[in-house]
């Protein structure tokens, strides 16, 4: 108090002058006022504070527009008002909130920067300098100058609360990658946050994580809240009783950890013991002018008073330990919630096992609450697992009957039906879906987490797959391009947007150079008896290529609607290309490709060891806890503590490296599919160059399936024919050349098989449909899938065009007729039979392959001939 | 570029290619009036077409129809005709009537300045009845080529496929079993009731003109289409509700910020210089009360070596409070960078017994020690910097703060240096036994 009257005394002249009218008041003023306004403002913000609580916000923002006249500018007076305006106002308009928030966040960043500067560099000079500048800093704010050179702008200009709102807005738009990027700074310098907003940021980091699918992120954040909140490290074994004893094992603990963690201050500061022998040292240090000092024994005191207690692992994790404050939630129900992200984080990570083991857990620690979301999660776990029939009782199980429940009961029963190939019910319940959803917006007033609970644009994208499935490019794509809002840097999107493009061609929904349908073979008939001529439908205009014009088109038709064209499609494949680029720098891992299945075994096999290894620790630490608590062994506890922290750690890193892989898997699968339709889209487009270095690379890359290489090869060798270079579009080919004349099969059923992900789920209870093997009814009409033996009919085709296109006709000829035996009906066979014949003036033999073949169709020509 | 002709095209070209009695010239003046340019080639392509079916067209038809291949580019040197080959091979002929290969000869001689057009003044029937082959020579193949073809284009680039195009229309013609199709009794009389098999030879001309594509007919690759990628695990969105995040209201407002000013004066004081016992133990308790008060206290990393070298127990208290924040790394290289001293030391040893200090930092201090013995001018002041810096690195070895494998060499050369200091002579017989 005495050093604030002496500095406010001080403030030279100069400062004064500076100062503003308000602000020279009260540093002119006596100490005695200045505790007056302070006691006044606080006052008023305790009032506004409780209004607020109790949801009267017109009377809240009275008292703050009262406060906003004493403390011009003062941006928490702002936010607070912001934040009341808001909700008087009814949610209407997050956006703008958000807009407002970012000022205040960059106001208060501003001063604090500001008053940081001046106090930094007071500090540099000393202390006339350090006066000087509490005078001049009483014009950004009035209270600095009355304390002193200190850091009160910490406190006064922190903009956590700003910020941690602004990513909850962020949150609530589903725009998760900015939440992210606002959440992370503010996570990363989390320690002087005070513990309920501290608690909100990591719970509101860990939604956001998940919801991006970060598995590594989320975990860090699971392990510090574990760690910090004293939280989910109470173990608990599988049987009820534990779930009985567990509130009074609770307190116990949260007593513990408080007590533990002061006298861990005290021995680990180790001041208060040896402070004396310090003193003495010091003491004798300073007077070392003498001699005789021995530095041995100086640090020998130390070393012998320490005993050397330095606690094993990292002390840092108990000095994490955060004390409970007014929380506004119980510590079981921040354990339990904990629990849940757990199992959460698990799913994402695909780590079923350990995801039911904990779903377990959740349940237990759930009884005689709320469990609807557990039920959720073990449903989901079970659909994971390809027990559909378990996921499906599990979900109506869950009693969540809100419009928001209802809403996501049906999409994820549509998935589970997607998944049993019920590709009609599937879409029946998405769409249930979208309209329960929209169904939101009627309840008035609007409350923000009406936007979070608005899932349309992720049931958006559910509903594409599904019309995709059902070969309905264009309703597809329709569904993506709502869905991109959300999923833009998903590349899989892309890949699904130029897949509905190559659709829409496939089907002749979209223009192209084409004159016709691909799949037919159109024959004129000109003239009659004697004179009757078949003119065969040109067949280079078949392989089409797209108007100049349309090419410049864009790509949203007037509608607004994305207009399908192959143009678009290639533009898709490169947005996706490049994301999955980005990704790739991201998460780099140099494991080789090659290697994977073999290390995905390894890694499973660690997994379960570690698993095998963390219940034996979970049954230790079972007894290690009940001991502390009935002896009151801080020390154990604390250690037991830590060694469950880390078996928590591990299962997570095994998790998280375990889901990399996958995500590197699923990433070359990816890729494989966007080199393949990149190549075929740069055909269509007629650009060989372009084709060519595309398959090369996708014939490059290190794990490929052997479709994909089969595709590779096949585009490779069409773009070098274009190119006119047939001897190595022949290499290309002849890789499946046997004995100069045979084609190989160029993949086999199983390698169809394992693309398709088709698997069998392990299932510990195999009273589910088990088998994922069962071949279902509703076929799938979106999926062309080669066969192998028409793969090996297309070889046999290809390799006669390229003979016939360099006159080897006898060997055409050889290889149209193994290719006609095995894909009778294909055009393109068929015609390459026919120029065959032609070229080897076999007409009738033409003609007769033109009238067997199912594709072709006669069509008479009308010419009307204007006789004069 | 379409490449088929329009329906109305096609009986223009019928019209001009069936006018025999009409004087060449004229037909080739409509041909140029009711056909643009840019659909020269395409009419021309067709006619080639059709000239290459020896059945197809009339003799006099066949006359009117080279006129027109060789017309439409007359105006170009012959080189630059794309079907001047053609036409010169058509020339050289010995199957075709010579009275068709003289009439090309005609045609070819008359591409020059020179005129000679007069024989295009009459008809093509006329042409075809007072046509006299002895008075006509018919030169070489070679020496034609050469005069007409010598900077011959090579074939327009297509593409593989579509160079080695065929014709694309086939005859099929439809008459009765064990009849030949070239009789002329299937042609059409006018006036006479049509029989089976019979068929109009000028309405197939049409259509044909319509149909004939200069690309033909290739042989055809089969473009497999890429498979749709299966759905990825994980792929269709499962949705869980939410978690409720409310806006926070900020109650940091003008909330009382003399919190631990008592505490923030008097680190303010330890800067300047030893605080009173009692002073000392008011602020670790009160830190120790307010676990974040330490971030309010007023220390930067800047004031960390005032409160080191005047109160070197607060500033391990307040460094190993700060031991999770953002900004322990600045305090780290502060305390580094800092001139050794005891306390610098003092405070270094006790935080390696409080919190794990990170291994680069206390190796990076003890470097720094080593560095600062030697360059100590002042023999007396060495000597006690020396005695206290082994004292230091005896006891981070002995409590196995340090490895002494990282710092081996260094420490020993150190020691080997000082070797006339007792406590160094010490740390040497220490690092001997751990080898």
């Amino acid at each position: 108090m005495d050093s604030r009257d002496s500095s406010s005394s001080q403030s030279t002249p100069a400062a004064n002058r500076e100062t503003t009218a308000s602000a020279a008041a009260a540093s002119s003023s006596t100490a005695g006022e200045d505790d007056a306004v302070l006691s006044v403002t606080a006052a008023l913000a305790k009032d506004a504070a409780l209004h607020f609580q109790s949801r009267r916000f017109t009377e809240c923002l009275a008292v703050l527009y009262q406060l906003k006249l004493k403390k011009e500018d003062n941006p928490k007076v702002l936010h607070n008002i912001a934040i009341a305006e808001y909700f008087r106002d009814g949610c209407s308009d997050p956006r703008k909130l958000l807009e407002v928030l970012n000022n205040v966040k960059e106001k208060s960043e501003q001063l604090a920067q500001a008053s940081g500067e001046q106090v930094d560099a007071g500090s540099n000079t000393g202390n006339k300098v350090i006066s000087g500048s509490k005078g001049s800093a009483t014009t950004a704010h009035q209270f600095s100058a009355t304390n002193g050179a200190t850091l009160v702008y910490m406190d006064e200009f922190d903009p956590a609360v700003a910020t941690l709102n602004i990513a909850i807005i962020c949150f609530h738009l589903h725009e998760y990658t900015k939440a992210l990027s606002v959440l992370e700074p503010l996570y990363h310098n989390i320690e002087p946050i005070d513990e309920t907003t501290a608690l909100h940021v990591c719970l509101l980091f860990l939604d956001v994580a998940l919801a991006c699918q970060d598995a590594s992120k989320s975990a860090e954040v699971l392990i510090y809240l574990e760690k910090a909140f004293g939280v989910g490290c109470v173990s608990q074994g599988d049987n009820v009783s534990a779930a009985h004893q567990q509130p009074a094992n609770l307190a116990a603990k949260s007593s513990s950890i408080l007590s533990s963690s002061s006298a861990l201050d005290a021995s680990n500061s180790d001041l208060t013991p040896s402070g004396n022998a310090l003193e003495n040292s010091l003491s004798r240090t300073l007077s070392l002018s003498e001699e005789s000092l021995e530095y041995e024994t100086m640090f020998a005191l130390d070393i012998s008073g320490q005993n050397f207690t330095r606690p094993s692992g990292l002390p840092s994790s108990n000095d994490l330990s955060r004390i409970q404050l007014d929380r506004s939630m119980s510590t079981i129900d921040l354990k339990l919630k904990l629990q849940l992200y757990k199992v959460r984080f698990l799913l994402l990570t695909r780590n079923l096992k350990q995801a039911k083991r904990e779903v377990k857990l959740a349940m237990n620690i759930a009884r005689g609450r709320d469990s609807s979301t557990a039920l959720l999660l073990k449903s989901q776990l079970e659909y994971a697992r390809g027990n559909h029939r378990k996921a499906i009782k599990l979900l109506m199980a869950s009693s969540n009957r809100t419009e928001m429940g209802i809403s996501s009961m049906f999409n994820n029963l549509g998935c589970i039906y997607y998944r049993l190939h019920k590709y009609h019910t599937s879409s029946v319940l998405f769409s249930k879906a979208l309209s329960s959803s929209s169904s939101l917006w009627k309840d008035k007033p609007l409350k923000l987490s009406t936007f979070l609970q608005d899932k349309s644009l992720l049931i958006m994208y559910n509903c594409g797959i599904q019309h995709l499935a059902c070969g309905k490019p264009l309703l597809a794509a329709r569904c993506f391009q709502k869905a991109s809002l959300i999923f833009y840097n998903h590349p899989i999107l892309w890949l699904r947007l130029a897949e509905c493009c190559l659709m829409a061609l496939d089907r002749g929904l979209i223009k192209s150079g084409r004159t016709s349908d691909k799949s037919e073979i159109i024959v004129h008939v000109i003239g009659k008896g004697k004179w009757r001529h078949l003119a065969i439908e040109n067949g280079s205009s078949r392989n089409g290529y797209l108007d100049p014009v349309e090419r410049e088109d864009l790509f949203l038709g007037s509608d607004g609607q994305p207009k399908l064209s192959v143009s678009l499609a290639r533009q898709c494949l490169l947005n996706a290309l490049h994301l999955l680029d980005c990704s790739d720098i991201k998460g780099l891992k140099s494991s080789l490709p090659s290697s994977i299945s073999l290390e995905e075994n390894e890694s499973s096999e660690a997994g379960s060891l570690k698993n095998s290894n963390h219940k034996g620790l979970t049954g230790l630490d079972t007894k290690a806890s009940t001991l502390s608590v009935g002896l009151g062994q801080l020390n154990a506890n604390g250690d037991a503590k830590e060694q469950k922290g880390v078996t928590s750690q591990e299962i997570m890193q095994n998790s998280i490296s375990y889901f990399e892989d996958i995500c590197l898997r699923e990433n070359q699968m990816i890729k494989q599919a966007l080199l393949a339709n990149l190549a075929y889209v740069e055909l269509e487009l007629e650009n060989p160059e372009k084709a060519l270095s595309t398959a090369k690379s996708l014939l490059e890359l290190a794990e490929c399936s052997r479709i994909y290489v089969f595709l590779g090869h096949v585009y490779a060798a069409e773009a070098l024919c274009l190119l006119n270079k047939p001897k190595e579009a022949a290499e290309h080919l002849s890789i499946y050349l046997s004995g100069g004349s045979n084609v190989e099969l160029p993949f086999s059923q199983e390698d169809c098989e394992q693309w398709q992900l088709e698997k069998t789920f392990d299932c510990e209870d195999s009273n589910g449909g088990s088998s994922a093997k069962i071949s279902f009814p509703e076929e799938s009409r979106g999926i062309v899938f080669h066969k192998p033996e028409e793969a090996r009919g297309t070889l046999y085709a290809n390799f006669a065009t390229m003979y016939a296109a360099q006159g080897e006709l006898e060997r055409a000829h050889h290889f149209v007729t193994q290719a006609l035996s095995i894909i009778p009906d294909s055009p393109e066979a068929t015609l390459t039979a026919v120029y065959v014949d032609l070229m080897l003036g076999k007409s009738q033999a033409a003609i007769s392959k033109l009238k067997q073949c199912s594709r072709v169709k006669f069509v008479p020509s009308h010419v009307q001939l204007n006789k004069s | 570029m379409n490449m088929a002709l329009s329906f109305e095209e096609s009986n223009v070209v019928h019209a001009l290619l069936t006018s025999e009695q009409r004087p060449i010239d004229e037909i080739l003046a409509e041909f140029s009036s009711k056909l643009g340019r840019p659909r020269y080639f395409a009419v021309c392509n067709s006619l080639l077409l059709l000239l290459e079916d020896r059945r197809m067209l009339k003799a006099t038809e066949r006359l009117i129809a080279f006129a027109i291949l060789h017309q439409a580019y007359s105006s170009l040197p012959n080189s630059v005709n794309p079907f001047i080959s053609y036409i010169v091979n058509a020339a050289c002929d010995d199957e075709a009537e010579k009275c068709e290969r003289a009439f090309i000869l005609q045609l070819l001689v008359s591409g020059g300045s020179n005129g000679g057009k007069e024989f295009l003044e009459q008809s093509a029937a006329n042409y075809i009845k007072l046509f006299d082959s002895s008075a006509h020579a018919f030169p070489q193949c070679e020496q034609l080529q050469q005069q007409y073809c010598d900077e011959v284009h090579s074939e327009p680039y297509n593409c593989f496929f579509k160079n080695a195009a065929v014709k694309n229309v086939v005859p099929d013609p439809d008459v009765p079993q064990s009849c030949d199709a070239n009789s002329q009794e299937f042609d059409l009389q006018p006036g006479a009731k049509p029989k089976i098999g019979s068929g109009d030879r000028d309405e197939t001309l049409t259509e044909l003109l319509a149909h004939l594509s200069l690309e033909g007919l290739g042989p055809q690759w089969i473009r497999p289409r890429p498979p749709m990628l299966p759905i990825q695990d994980g792929e269709l969105v499962w949705i869980n509700p939410d978690n409720n995040h409310e806006l926070m209201w900020d109650h940091g407002m003008c909330a009382d910020t003399s919190r631990g000013a008592a505490v923030r004066d008097l680190i303010t004081k330890a800067l300047k210089g030893p605080l009173a016992p009692a002073q000392q133990e008011q602020v670790l308790v009160e830190l120790a009360n307010d676990p974040k008060l330490v971030y309010h206290c007023g220390l930067t990393p800047r004031k960390l070596p005032e409160l080191v070298e005047n109160n070197p127990l607060i500033a391990v208290d307040v460094l190993t409070k700060l031991i999770n924040s953002p900004e322990i790394a600045d305090y780290f290289t502060v305390l580094v960078n800092m001139d050794m001293s005891l306390h610098s030391m003092e405070v270094v040893n006790r935080l390696t017994t409080a919190v794990e200090l990170p291994k680069e930092f206390v190796r990076m201090y003890i470097t720094n020690c080593i560095s600062s013995c030697e360059n100590i001018k002042d023999k007396y002041m060495q000597n006690r910097l020396v005695r206290l810096v082994c004292v230091f690195l005896q006891s981070l070895i002995r409590n196995r703060i340090i490895d002494v494998k990282d710092l081996f060499i260094e420490v020993q050369a150190f020691c080997i240096e000082f070797s006339r200091i007792r406590e160094a002579a010490g740390l040497f017989r220490l690092l001997k036994t751990l080898e």
